[in-house]
């Protein structure tokens, strides 16, 4: 039996699979056009990642030192004081490094995309690439999403290192402990996945926030009104998005 | 421009590149250059042991636990240790927690060091029964097991304490007193039992020690009798004792032989002193018929008294002789 035919209007699941089918199609024509995104990708990376290092790093940095601060005031009894270097590493390592990295990259990257590309539809520079035979997607989405996807993680790392280290630094210098003290913490239950758990989140949040980005920008209309709604759309999507993988890499991986 | 965003992308990427690589190896304090061996341990169980856990020997880190996995009854464990280190020539491996926490090491132990945990050396032995190239793996209570054993040994506390409250009622108290109360005067009793007892055994001792000055004394008579004896005998008194006796003994044997011989003849004339016997045996009936003058003699009292009579009357005779010689004999020479 047909799932469509011309004469009846096709349902909901075959309406899906088609949108899938034809998202994966466009996907793969973006992808293949590399002469078209190759070119703007690092100029994305600098303006999606290295930009955005100062404010991921601003954010560990205090995530770090409230960590150190609030093991200590958890642990004072029986636990003893080097399980904050545990709870500061773990903490930031597997969860607060990537997605306090990921929220704040999906308001300042996420609502940048989305911005720029809305603007770029209400002032029909989109249909003019399509005019000049431009992939829109291959000249406005790949770059960015390949950005956020190899960015991300990047930026994770070294908020990651960072947080840490403000947590170190401040367990020495407010907590009375001993650097040994607090990695002897640091080292008792690490494991390799805690690293790459991480970074893995990094970039699905990478991909999320810089496609919620596109897809809002390209679906924009209505001015500069539309653009400022989907902006906001753009940044409220990333952010679930964010908290959905969050959830779906904690059950799969862990 | 371009170049400046090649090089800041590039810049970022390396310095993420190198937190990464750099904190890994950091924190899984891995030993880059230093070649490791891969030994494994066989356990029953491994506990809270997982990939990753240190391997320490006398207290030292010397590797890690690489894998675990299942095999047949049971579980195995690969350990990457370090090349030279100088591991026991029969070691054995123990895996347990570490701290309160969850921590667990395997812990690298000489395989004859005894173990005082009879558990342990149960799990050692089993463990290293199948052979082979494999340690033989044990593994201590888990700090969650020994709470929950703690926690049941407090339950069964608090049920007995509940049922000691339960029973003490006042009753109880006061019949504690009345128990304490008689005990005390058994007590008080046995003490006057035990002064009497004593004063008894005081004269009960008195009196060995009085006989002991007894026994002292007859051992000293006994001393000095001995040494008379000895003394009696130094000059070879006891020797002509012993010679008189083999005499006296073979004086025996020889009567003894006489005996013998007596019995032998007797035996040969026993014809002749049965006829002896037969007659004697005539006379004497003969005599207990009162037949013949010794019958009439023995049967008759009259002549018995006659005969009394005349034997008195003799006597008076021969005392009056005796008396009054001259009465009856004149000697006249001239």
């Amino acid at each position: 039996m047909p799932i469509f035919t011309t004469a009846v209007e096709p349902g909901l699941p075959a309406r899906v699979v088609t949108r899938v089918g034809r998202s994966a199609v466009t996907a793969a024509r973006a992808l293949a056009d590399v002469r078209t995104w190759l070119p703007h990708l690092v100029p994305q990376m600098r303006r999606l990642g290295v930009d955005s290092v100062p404010i991921a790093l601003f954010i560990a940095t205090f995530t770090g030192i409230v960590l150190a601060l609030l093991s200590k005031y958890i642990f004072t009894g029986a636990v003893p004081l080097y399980f904050v270097g545990a709870l500061v590493g773990k903490t930031i390592m597997m969860e607060l490094g990537p997605v306090l990295t990921g929220l704040a990259l999906a308001g300042r990257v996420g609502a940048n995309i989305a911005a720029e590309v809305g603007t770029m539809r209400v002032t029909e520079q989109v249909d003019a690439l399509e005019t000049l035979a431009y992939n829109p997607n291959s000249y406005l989405v790949v770059p960015r999403v390949l950005a956020g996807v190899l960015m991300f993680p990047v930026i994770t790392a070294l908020a990651i290192l960072l947080g840490v280290v403000a947590g170190w630094i401040t367990a020495v210098n407010l907590l009375d402990l001993s650097t040994l003290e607090f990695v002897k913490g640091l080292k008792l239950f690490y494991k390799f996945k805690d690293i790459w758990f991480g970074l893995i989140k990094a970039a699905s949040f990478g991909a999320a926030v810089t496609l919620a980005g596109c897809l809002m920008g390209l679906r924009t209309s209505g001015g500069a009104e539309g653009v400022g709604r989907n902006t906001t759309r753009a940044v409220v999507l990333g952010c679930e998005a964010i908290l959905v993988l969050d959830a779906f890499w904690a059950l799969v991986l862990l | 421009m371009k170049r400046g965003n090649e090089f800041l992308v590039g810049l970022v990427l390396l310095l993420a590149i190198a937190a990464v690589v750099g904190g890994a190896l950091w924190l899984s304090e891995a030993n880059i250059g230093k070649r490791e061996t891969v030994h494994v341990a066989r356990f029953r169980t491994v506990g809270g042991l997982t990939p990753g856990a240190p391997v320490t020997y006398r207290g030292v880190r010397v590797g890690r636990v690489e894998a675990i996995r299942l095999a047949d009854l049971f579980v195995e464990a690969d350990l990457k240790i370090y090349t030279g280190v100088d591991l026991p020539a029969r070691p054995a491996v123990i895996a347990a927690s570490q701290s309160l926490f969850g921590e667990w090491a395997a812990t690298i132990v000489p395989r004859d060091q005894p173990q005082d945990d009879p558990n342990v050396r149960l799990m050692l032995d089993e463990t290293a029964r199948p052979g082979g190239d494999r340690w033989p793996g044990a593994t201590l209570p888990d700090v969650g097991q020994l709470t929950a054993q703690a926690g049941r040994i407090a339950t069964d506390i608090a049920a007995v304490a509940a049922r000691v409250q339960s029973t003490f009622d006042s009753s109880a108290v006061t019949e504690l007193r009345q128990s304490i109360k008689d005990f005390g005067a058994i007590t008080n009793q046995l003490v006057r039992f035990t002064q009497s007892q004593t004063s008894r055994l005081n004269q009960v001792t008195g009196n060995v020690e009085r006989t002991s000055e007894a026994v002292l004394g007859a051992s000293q008579h006994l001393d000095a009798t001995l040494a008379r004896v000895d003394s009696a005998t130094a000059g070879g008194q006891l020797q002509a004792i012993l010679d008189n006796a083999a005499a006296g003994s073979g004086d025996l044997r020889q009567a003894s032989a006489d005996l013998r011989d007596i019995l032998s003849k007797v035996r040969a004339e026993d014809q002749s002193i049965v006829r002896s016997l037969i007659a004697v045996d005539s006379v004497l009936t003969g005599i207990q018929a009162g037949q013949g003058t010794l019958g009439l003699l023995a049967k008759n009292p009259a002549l018995h008294n006659e005969a009394v009579e005349t034997m008195q009357e003799m006597r008076r005779l021969i005392a009056d002789i005796q008396a009054n010689p001259r009465k009856y004999f004149k000697f006249s020479v001239f």
